[in-house]
């Protein structure tokens, strides 16, 4: 069993209301925060090396360092709840089942950022998560864990829940802050950072669920204990969320020292492939990572075993490496198509661009197109080709990463299943009756023992 | 008559609290959430007006952040909206059939709602239930590891409670 530090306590009977939890030890982070003081709760983050678990990985003690403190003005807080990358579906887990634990994490960084009015910015279709944050935040209230002087310590912090409507880029932080004033989500151009300027153009710091969840842990244990916990600048524990053809779909807790072979064949996390079937491929951190034939996701391009961390996953770059992104761990098996799960994802960020940007607003809806007419074994050998460019052109010419995240699960289907894309184009017959299959990419491929 | 009775005006009242004085704006998602609960399912411009003279905000300023979220209803919907989740993952677990099935028991295709107004079909993208796959958000909440039996109660399900409900 693997260390478990956020979701220890996951299935303990009534841990969603304020008396198990805090019978279970819950908010003594808060009480022995208050008295360290906001300077030395940033030190311990710094410390743990805990990185922005919302998919890009900054340093999240970094990031706290960075906001300014002009007199004065009100400094905030911000939850980014609103998940919406594609196979990611641990801050809903978390928010669900540990409502406390994110409110507990939330009073702590509240206090050490000097935030007296915090939001959780939650994606709208959550609307049920909606109601067990707010009574969450009224039973800590009702304990003095929220509201006017939390534990007598002359510090006030309120905690609301603002929630969203739909929109994948409100994930981005300027694009989140817009939604938050009532805006459309238009992405801000950098700088000036929200550290500087966020919210109502005040100094704010959007963090990602599962970070602000993690400073529980790491104020309660220590910085530095926090990061021997994992591997190199991999510290803690990550929560996975498993899906696609898997035998266990759902939210693991690991703590990154694990193979990705463990972790998709052990029955401790996904189990497995269902029905016998052969791993082909997977996206292993959110649909805008690369995808990676099974060869290269068990071992690195060197031979070298893959592990479930930041540094491993992305060992070999973009050339035949991918990321931890936001956990979001997606498998295919020998059955599916390759360019139809790259279509749906075509389709989705055609979908979620914003507009703002050319590249992106067209660039998406051509490449929809293009992976569309491929599918349906109506494309040319030049639409691949097409298709790469179109990718590339996109790639690092907009405001913010959604173009960037367009762009690479397009670049690394056609990287590594190029045989597949010109299978469709060279058996148009073929490929609307049929999938491709497993193919000379998917080997050697890994059969577990016994 | 498109106005908030006195517990609507109090839930918008609460909204509005959780800003800062004279950032009222902010509270326009969540306002529009309401209003589009309150009246019929979707945002007609009477109830954008009425929204931006609530929030004392142009009407163009409630108009563009509706037509941004794929939340609001721009058009009247049926009393019980399908929203089947088609992304990857879901497309992975048969989201396909779902879709099919859906559109074969109603003879509805995605966008369309059925003649006596009971259900729309909507596809919609990423819902982050898809360790849960296939799913749909119906309302408030997800139905999730959908499958033809599964449409079947669902759909019985809705008829039955608009039937106790007339």
């Amino acid at each position: 069993m693997g260390v478990k530090i956020l979701l220890d306590k996951a299935h303990v009977e009534g841990i969603r209301t304020y008396d198990v939890y805090r019978r279970e030890g819950g908010y003594r982070s808060v009480e022995k925060a208050l008295k360290m003081g906001p300077e030395a709760i940033v030190e311990e983050v710094k410390k743990s090396g805990l990185r922005g678990r919302g998919g890009a990985g900054f340093p999240a003690g970094m990031k706290w360092g960075f906001i300014a403190k002009p007199e004065g003005i009100p400094r905030h807080l911000v939850c980014n709840a609103d998940e919406s990358e594609p196979g990611t579906f641990k801050d809903r887990y978390l928010m669900e089942f540990l409502p406390h634990l994110l409110i507990e994490g939330l009073v702590v960084s509240s206090f050490a950022l000097g935030s007296n009015a915090t939001y959780i910015y939650i994606r709208g279709e959550y609307a049920w998560i909606v109601d067990i944050l707010e009574h969450a935040i009224e039973e800590a209230r009702a304990h003095n864990f929220v509201g006017k002087n939390i534990q007598g310590s002359g510090f006030d912090c309120e905690i609301y829940v603002h929630r969203g409507a739909g929109a994948y880029i409100c994930g981005e932080e300027t694009a989140l802050i817009e939604s938050l004033e009532g805006k459309r989500g238009n992405p801000r151009i950098k700088p000036p950072f929200p550290a500087i300027q966020g919210v109502w153009l005040r100094p704010t710091v959007v963090n990602n669920v599962e970070t602000l969840a993690a400073v529980v842990p790491i104020i309660n244990m220590g910085g530095e204990e926090y990061a021997k916990i994992g591997v190199g600048k991999s510290t803690g524990t990550k929560l996975m969320s498993a899906c696609g053809n898997i035998n266990k779909p759902g939210v693991y807790e690991i703590d990154m020292t694990i193979s990705v072979e463990e972790f998709i064949y052990s029955d401790e996390y996904c189990g497995g492939i269902p029905n016998g079937k052969r791993l082909k491929a997977c996206i292993p951190g959110g649909s805008s990572v690369p995808i990676l034939p099974a060869n290269l996701l068990l071992k690195t391009a060197k031979g070298e075993t893959r592990y479930m961390n930041y540094e491993s996953l992305s060992d070999g770059g973009f050339a035949t490496g991918s990321m931890m992104g936001s956990g979001g761990f997606i498998v295919l098996d020998e059955d599916q198509c390759v360019v139809k799960n790259t279509y749906t994802f075509a389709r989705f960020y055609r979908h979620e661009s914003c507009g703002q940007c050319s590249p992106c607003r067209e660039g998406t809806g051509w490449m929809e197109k293009l992976l569309l007419r491929l599918e349906n074994g109506a494309g040319k050998l030049s639409d691949i080709d097409l298709l790469w460019d179109i990718q590339r052109k996109i790639e690092g010419n907009t405001i913010c990463p959604l173009g960037d995240a367009a762009a690479w699960p397009v670049a690394a289907a056609i990287r590594h299943f190029r045989d597949e894309f010109e299978w469709h184009v060279l058996h148009p017959d073929e490929a609307v009756k049929r999938n491709y299959g497993l193919a000379h990419y998917a080997d050697p491929i890994h059969v577990p023992v016994g | 008559m498109t106005k908030f009775n006195d517990t609507q005006l109090t839930e918008f009242n609460r909204l509005v609290s959780h800003y800062p004085e004279g950032k009222q704006k902010s509270a326009l998602l969540p306002v529009l959430h309401l209003a589009q609960d309150t009246f019929g399912g979707w945002l007609s411009p009477e109830t954008m007006d009425y929204v931006a003279e609530l929030l004392q905000i142009a009407p163009i300023e409630v108009y563009e952040v509706a037509t941004f979220y794929s939340m609001y209803n721009l058009k009247p919907v049926g009393k019980y909206m399908f929203e089947v989740c088609q992304t990857g993952p879901c497309m992975l677990n048969g989201s396909d059939n779902i879709v099919a099935y859906i559109t074969d028991k109603l003879g509805i295709k995605p966008g369309e709602t059925t003649s006596d107004g009971m259900f729309t079909l909507k596809t919609v993208e990423c819902l982050g239930a898809c360790g849960y796959a296939p799913m749909m958000q119906l309302g408030k909440t997800y139905r999730e590891h959908l499958t033809k039996e599964k449409v079947d109660s669902i759909i019985d399900e809705c008829r039955r409670t608009a039937a106790k409900n007339n």
